[in-house]
């Protein structure tokens, strides 16, 4: 008897799991947005804007956190055929051709397009529609070290002061780590940047997976100066009104980035899609300005007084989609040769 | 009479079977993918793999940090097991049951509890801090190899002491005292008598903590960092999981199978050829009392065992009742990540799902625990009163050893994409996963123990005229019942606290509790996730408390 006693045990404890388990896949009207860690994370605006959104047009919206940027796109093409979301928010330009190439996203022509200034459309088929935008920069912790002794420029950071000081960020995961590998390749051309990155091996202190895992570990005081971007000062003054943590402004110039959201082929919910989409272009822009400390895409959106501790980079550095398609799987296995080392 | 062994033949084939299917088929999928491409095998993936000089190097990482950590381990294990075996002192029972601590902690908690323990803000440093009155935290452990052979340490030389003292308190004590009759200096004894006789169990366990070290996962993932501290297996998820490429990945896998393979052929020779086990009437050390130099160094040995082994999980208990009001504030006392826990305020997305972890991670140890136990136990029977091809079953039986988590996970991210399961297919196939990963684990608990049970109880009630079947439900079970329940236990402790393969076999709709422990790490969220590693302790604590209850009143 006890041997179907065991038998009976499975069975009841899979039954009894059974709708635990598929609670996901139960609520087929809600729409499902992938978002990168960020977004929805502690610090993201993904909380408010999903309730400001299910208020106003009363559809249900689930948002995952599907990784760093990169990661995010790797995990939707690897569903292509069995896709899951409807949304997909936080394909940078950077690392856009990828996402053409698998020709994910629909097109969709937003009515909100046009409050949206002409350099920002970085996709001219309008499969990703920029959402926010903000240039690269290093954050400093002005507790840990003194102005006169701050970093500026990219070459001054391989200074010894700096030793085991600087937190990077992957650049074959993050879209935040390839925004600097494209700025150094700016910065120091086809035959230095790979230099710069050697001698920055002395001075990481890590290098994460995700712009989260940095940022976290700059915040817990790990590391004075972490990769993030001109606009991150904004949220600790709106949130925490300290000025502790300010952006470093280089003279040579700022990779800048525009982050697009896009609807996937494969959605059976476009409708709502669109309507997500239109939210993320207007209403939702400042929170997620704020949360996500990047400039709003639409021009009739109201900065906050908070913007005012974003420096502006005198140079803002873009490269051409092309170039980056045309280069990018070299760069990143040259990256990973000499990091690797 | 040869009827009951045939009988317990025919138990075998059904675990046989689902074992076949469980373990074989993942791994078989995993190799068919690294060698297989368009329909024509082709080794030239796993030759370029080989060839790759970023592999190489990874490889050579992976060899090194599990070289130095099983060097390091051993040069602190080893003082612990001399002191274990030689000496009787007060708190030696303390030390024993802390050093099986690694044992049952999983590693995604070791990570937590070394990051709070050694961290830049963690115990240790503000502990240094306060009482130096430092400005900057004086240990700067995190993020290098260093870390990474410190948390290997920490989590292995206990190992090292446990199995090298059992063996050392085995020492028939009569040949150490004849020869100091024969006028031999304690050195000379030492070195000619008692050592010779230890290599044996020295080499076994430095080859098993060396094996736990090459297959390190989740220590690399959180304290490596960047390609230059990344493992072969870290590697293969990255593959497998962030590039999406998993015939890159199995080529890298059936490279770290080969090397585990050797691996692990090392130390089951090294078990099973040079260990001796002597009889020993009476232990004579028992009463040796120390001098006080000695007294000294047990006493100073002990307090760092007892730091180094309880302050990192103190820590996690002690951060997840912390909160600060803002990240750069100072903390206060709270149970504000308990209240999100359990849902009694809002929360972010990954503490939001914590509950249903919770739930999910009991669930799948239970069903782990049932498969795994009456597979074992069927396995177990038809290996002992089997005449012929018993080893081969044992050896069969232990295959999944041989693998790393990282793999037999990777071999069940290629039936998921065969499959293509829902939402529930995937939970049940990490419980597959988490069987296989179990079952060796089950199969040394109750093979012993049915090995050790005596056949005349069998045979008394075949003479009474029960059937086998009867005898087997009536009599055996009754009988193991106590090695069933610590199997049990132990299963659905290893399935809750199992991160590597689950995360592998992860899309972002699987939570189990390590999966979103290590995501709320990820995000730097650390008392979140020292709330939920507290719940994982209290958890498998629960569970170990409820089996020794069950076994209390059994006999």
């Amino acid at each position: 008897m006890k041997m179907h006693r065991f038998v009976l045990g499975v069975c009841i404890t899979l039954t009894i799991a059974f709708p635990l388990f598929s609670m996901g896949a139960q609520k087929e009207q809600q729409l499902t947005v992938y978002a990168y860690d960020s977004f929805s994370g502690d610090w993201g605006p993904g909380k408010e804007v999903v309730a400001a959104f299910e208020a106003k047009h009363d559809i249900p919206v689930k948002v995952i956190s599907a990784g760093d940027g990169v990661e995010m796109l790797t995990k939707v093409i690897a569903e292509q055929d069995h896709p899951y979301a409807d949304v997909v928010i936080g394909i940078s330009d950077e690392m856009a051709t990828r996402a053409y190439r698998a020709d994910l996203f629909e097109p969709y022509h937003s009515p909100l397009l046009h409050e949206i200034p002409e350099f920002l459309h970085f996709d001219s088929e309008y499969r990703l529609l920029p959402f926010d935008y903000g240039n690269f920069a290093f954050i400093i912790d002005s507790e840990m070290i003194p102005k006169e002794d701050w970093p500026t420029s990219l070459e001054d950071l391989t200074h010894p002061r700096f030793r085991k000081n600087i937190i990077l960020i992957d650049p074959r995961t993050s879209n935040v780590g390839l925004g600097l590998l494209l700025w150094t390749i700016h910065i120091f051309g086809e035959e230095g940047w790979l230099d710069w990155w050697k001698a920055m091996k002395d001075q990481v202190l890590t290098i994460t997976d995700g712009w989260s895992g940095a940022y976290g570990l700059f915040i817990e005081g790990e590391a004075p100066i972490v990769l993030s971007y001109t606009t991150s000062p904004v949220y600790h003054y709106t949130y925490e009104s300290s000025t502790r943590y300010q952006a470093l402004i280089f003279d040579e110039g700022h990779q800048a980035t525009i982050e697009g959201v896009g609807m996937l082929r494969s959605s059976k919910r476009k409708e709502e899609a669109k309507l997500f989409i239109d939210f993320l272009l207007s209403e939702a822009q400042l929170p997620i300005a704020l949360a996500n400390s990047m400039y709003p895409t639409n021009m009739n959106t109201a900065l906050t007084e908070g913007f005012a501790y974003a420096p502006k980079p005198g140079v803002s550095l873009r490269m051409e989609s092309e170039v980056i398609e045309k280069n990018l799987d070299r760069w990143l296995h040259e990256w990973t040769e000499v990091m690797s080392r | 009479m040869s009827d009951y062994r045939r009988f317990y033949r025919q138990k075998s084939i059904g675990p046989l079977v689902i074992l076949f299917s469980l373990f074989a088929l993942p791994l078989a999928l995993t190799i068919q993918s690294g060698v297989w491409e368009e329909g024509s095998f082709t080794l030239e993936r796993i030759v370029s793999a080989i060839l790759d000089p970023y592999t190489q190097r990874i490889l050579l990482f992976t060899l090194k940090q599990a070289f130095y950590s099983t060097g390091a381990a051993l040069l602190i294990g080893l003082p612990g097991a001399y002191i274990l075996a030689t000496y009787s002192f007060r708190g030696k029972k303390l030390i024993k049951a802390l050093a099986t601590i690694p044992f049952v902690l999983p590693s995604i908690l070791v990570v937590l509890g070394f990051v709070m323990f050694f961290g830049n803000s963690g115990t240790l440093n503000t502990v240094l801090m306060k009482v130096f009155d430092l400005d900057d935290p004086p240990l700067k452990l995190l993020y290098s190899l260093g870390a990474i052979i410190l948390a290997h340490t920490f989590y292995n030389f206990p190992i090292i002491m446990s199995i090298v003292a059992t063996a050392w308190e085995g020492l028939d004590t009569k040949l150490e005292a004849a020869a100091a009759t024969l006028g031999s200096s304690p050195r000379k004894v030492f070195r000619t008598i008692t050592l010779p006789r230890l290599v044996p169990s020295i080499i076994s366990a430095a080859a098993l903590v060396f094996l736990f070290c090459f297959n390190s996962f989740a220590v690399i993932l959180v304290l490596g960092g960047g390609p230059q501290f990344t493992t072969l297996e870290v590697e293969i998820y990255r593959q497998a999981r962030m590039m999406g490429d998993p015939s890159s990945a199995s080529a890298l896998a059936i490279v770290s199978m080969l090397i585990n393979g050797i691996l692990f052929l090392g130390y089951a020779f090294s078990q099973r050829t040079l260990t001796v086990t002597e009889t020993v009437a009476e232990r004579a050390f028992e009463e040796r009392k120390p001098s006080p130099m000695r007294t000294y160094f047990i006493l100073l040995y002990s307090l760092f065992t007892i730091i180094f082994l309880l302050g990192p999980i103190i820590s996690v208990l002690y951060r997840s009742f912390s909160k600060g009001a803002s990240r750069a504030s100072e903390t206060t006392f709270s149970t504000t990540w308990y209240r999100q826990l359990l849902g009694f305020e809002q929360s972010s997305s990954h503490m939001g799902s914590a509950l249903t972890a919770l739930i999910n991670s009991t669930l799948i140890g239970v069903a782990v625990s049932i498969l795994t136990v009456t597979l074992a136990l069927l396995l177990s029977v038809s290996i002992a009163r089997r005449k012929k091809n018993s080893s081969f079953l044992e050896l069969f039986g232990m295959l999944p050893m041989m693998t790393s988590s990282v793999i037999v996970g990777l071999g069940y991210v290629l039936i998921a994409r065969l499959l293509r399961p829902s939402l529930f297919g995937t939970y049940l196939l990490i419980t597959l996963a988490h069987t296989v990963i179990a079952f060796p684990f089950a199969l040394r608990t109750i093979l012993p123990s049915v090995r050790s049970l005596s056949e005349t109880y069998l045979h008394a009630s075949y003479t009474l005229g029960f059937s086998p079947q009867k005898t087997f439900r009536t009599v055996e079970i009754p009988l193991l019942r106590r090695t069933l329940l610590t199997a049990a236990v132990f299963a659905f402790a290893l399935s809750l606290g199992e991160f590597n393969a689950t995360l592998i076999l992860s899309s972002s709709r699987i939570v189990t509790l390590p999966v979103v422990m290590y995501r709320l790490i990820g995000s730097y969220h650390f008392q979140g996730a020292c709330a939920l590693g507290s719940i994982l302790i209290i958890t498998s604590g629960l569970a170990f408390f409820l089996g020794e209850v069950a076994k209390g009143d059994s006999v």
